[in-house]
């Protein structure tokens, strides 16, 4: 029934609101009485005024310079890993010469945590941009051709008999098939790679930058400000929570075909 | 009367986990032009591989299956197949649906939109055409996977189980929408199903299969005992009250029978 469902929606939205509540209002408890030092965990309002002053400039160098350098290496490193792996991820499902090629590579490469590669990324492409750029790649690559190469390969086999009796050739069938067939499980690899691109640049950034959170959040743990690491660890999740919420809708626009969808 | 289709000694075998399983031996038979022929028999006695080779998704190892003389050697619109599960593209209207199989065989765009049209008349779904398969009823949807082949007016239509999907209300009334559909065009059809009651109903001629592995256990001559006009153009349900009717399917259900309780 509606109503239920309405009720249901309320109570998860009430439940939540109360969980962040009581942990925010814990913080606060323990910090104004003074039971833990500021430095182990800053007071609320020594949060505040450290957003303020990254806001306005915190080591003079202004907020957005902060955002614009951690979103542009991702968007760039992310951006790569699309063109390249969904495409190879593609190739792949449909040629078995190109999975026999590309498959075992693959694999051994594939447990390397995104981290183990910063390394060497420096090594080959420097401490500037281009150096994270190639970290990002490599992290959100993976989801990109492991849901790419899955999408393929999970084709209703009745879908590709219908289609081919109906006179498909192959290559009707790869592009008018197989691959709008799996874009629902293409996209939500690109959804799963932005969460790790997101990551993996701060992670770069907590190593080697001169800006962007990462940078931020190291900077305040050299300089032994707390609140800055606060603020640097709220600013990655809020902006990545907004890049999910902004990905989801994307991708409901991309597919207004798709069954969880229904409205009425 | 003209031979259309034609099997002669074709024999399926295929490599399963638990070694080789013989699906068809020796299978010999000749299908009229324009006949509607329902196939019969116990579940895994290779009615659906039969129905699939002439379909040309693969070819036999031994044997010929030729369409209008010609040796049927790859799939395509001139024998095009329905499955049980509609197999409708989910990502495309009713519109694009139909119009696949036109596109991609090259017909020109405004002779494609009047055989739409037709079609989506023939089949009653008017004002369904921007409507996606999900936000259809399993019958409407197996209509529109009906329209989607016969719009290429096929020499040979091919159903696989087609209504089996459906409650017992809806198949009764697509059984007969199907006779009405068929009527315009008189395709030849090879129609596979366990409902002997359905078989009586529909076909010219019904093949009763023996189990595994499936030859020709007996034919019987429906359009015989149907009379000059044949009772599929009349309801189901006062067909279903005539003696002959009954006797008929008594006599084909036994022979289904016999072959299933030799199997336990």
């Amino acid at each position: 029934m509606n109503g239920a469902a309405r009720n249901n929606g309320l109570a998860r939205a009430l439940l939540g609101a109360i969980s962040i509540g009581s942990v925010l209002a814990a913080w606060w408890l323990v910090t104004s009485l003074e039971l833990v030092k500021p430095l182990i965990l800053p007071p609320p309002a020594d949060v505040w005024t450290g957003f303020l002053d990254i806001w306005h400039g915190y080591l003079n160098v202004p907020f957005w310079n902060h955002f614009l350098a951690s979103i542009s290496v991702m968007l760039g490193g992310y951006a790569m890993a699309i063109v390249v792996g969904v495409p190879l991820g593609i190739f792949m499902a449909w040629n078995r010469v190109a999975d026999w090629v590309f498959g075992p590579l693959l694999q051994i490469l594939r447990p390397i945590p995104p981290p183990a590669w910063i390394p060497l990324a420096i090594l080959w492409f420097g401490i500037g941009y281009a150096g994270k750029i190639f970290i990002v790649f490599v992290a959100a690559a993976v989801p990109c051709i492991l849901n790419s190469y899955l999408a393929i390969k999970q084709t209703p086999p009745e879908l590709l008999s219908s289609a081919r009796s109906l006179g498909a050739k192959p290559r009707t069938l790869l592009f008018e098939v197989a691959i709008p067939s799996g874009l629902p499980t293409i996209m939500t690899g690109l959804r799963i790679a932005l969460g790790i691109a997101w990551a993996s640049i701060v992670a770069a950034e907590l190593v080697v930058s001169l800006a962007g959170f990462g940078f931020l959040i190291m900077n305040g743990y050299r300089n032994l400000e707390s609140n800055i690491v606060f603020v640097g660890m709220a600013a990655v999740a809020v902006l990545g929570l907004l890049m999910n919420v902004l990905f989801v809708h994307i991708e409901r626009a991309l597919l207004p075909w798709r069954e969880d969808q229904d409205n009425g | 009367m003209q031979n259309d289709l034609s099997y002669e000694n074709v024999t399926m075998r295929f490599e399963g986990r638990s070694g080789a399983v013989q699906a068809l031996e020796r299978f010999d038979f000749q299908v009229n032009s324009s006949e509607f022929l329902v196939i019969v028999g116990p579940s895994g006695c290779g009615k659906s591989t039969l129905l699939h080779l002439t379909a040309g998704l693969y070819k036999p190892p031994t044997g010929r299956i030729l369409l209008g003389g010609a040796e049927i050697k790859e799939p395509g619109p001139d024998k095009a197949i329905v499955f049980q599960n509609f197999s409708l593209f989910p990502w495309k209207t009713v519109h694009d649906n139909i119009d696949f199989g036109l596109r991609i065989n090259g017909i020109p765009a405004t002779e494609r939109e009047e055989q739409i049209k037709r079609v989506i008349h023939l089949i009653g779904l008017e004002g369904f055409e921007n409507h996606y398969p999900r936000q259809l009823s399993g019958g409407m949807q197996q209509r529109v996977a009906i329209a989607r082949s016969f719009v290429l007016k096929p020499r040979t239509l091919l159903m696989d189980e087609p209504f089996a999907a459906l409650d017992a209300q809806n198949r009764q009334i697509m059984q007969e929408e199907l006779v009405r559909i068929w009527q315009t065009q008189r395709p030849t059809v090879l129609f596979i199903t366990h409902s002997v009651e359905e078989a009586v109903f529909l076909a010219d001629r019904v093949i009763v299969m023996t189990r595994r592995p499936g030859r020709v256990k007996e034919v019987i001559d429906i359009a015989q005992i149907a009379g000059e006009n044949h009772w599929r153009s009349d309801p189901f349900d006062e067909v279903i009250r005539r003696a002959d009717f009954q006797d008929t399917r008594s006599r084909i259900w036994g022979l289904v029978k016999s072959e299933i309780s030799v199997r336990n």
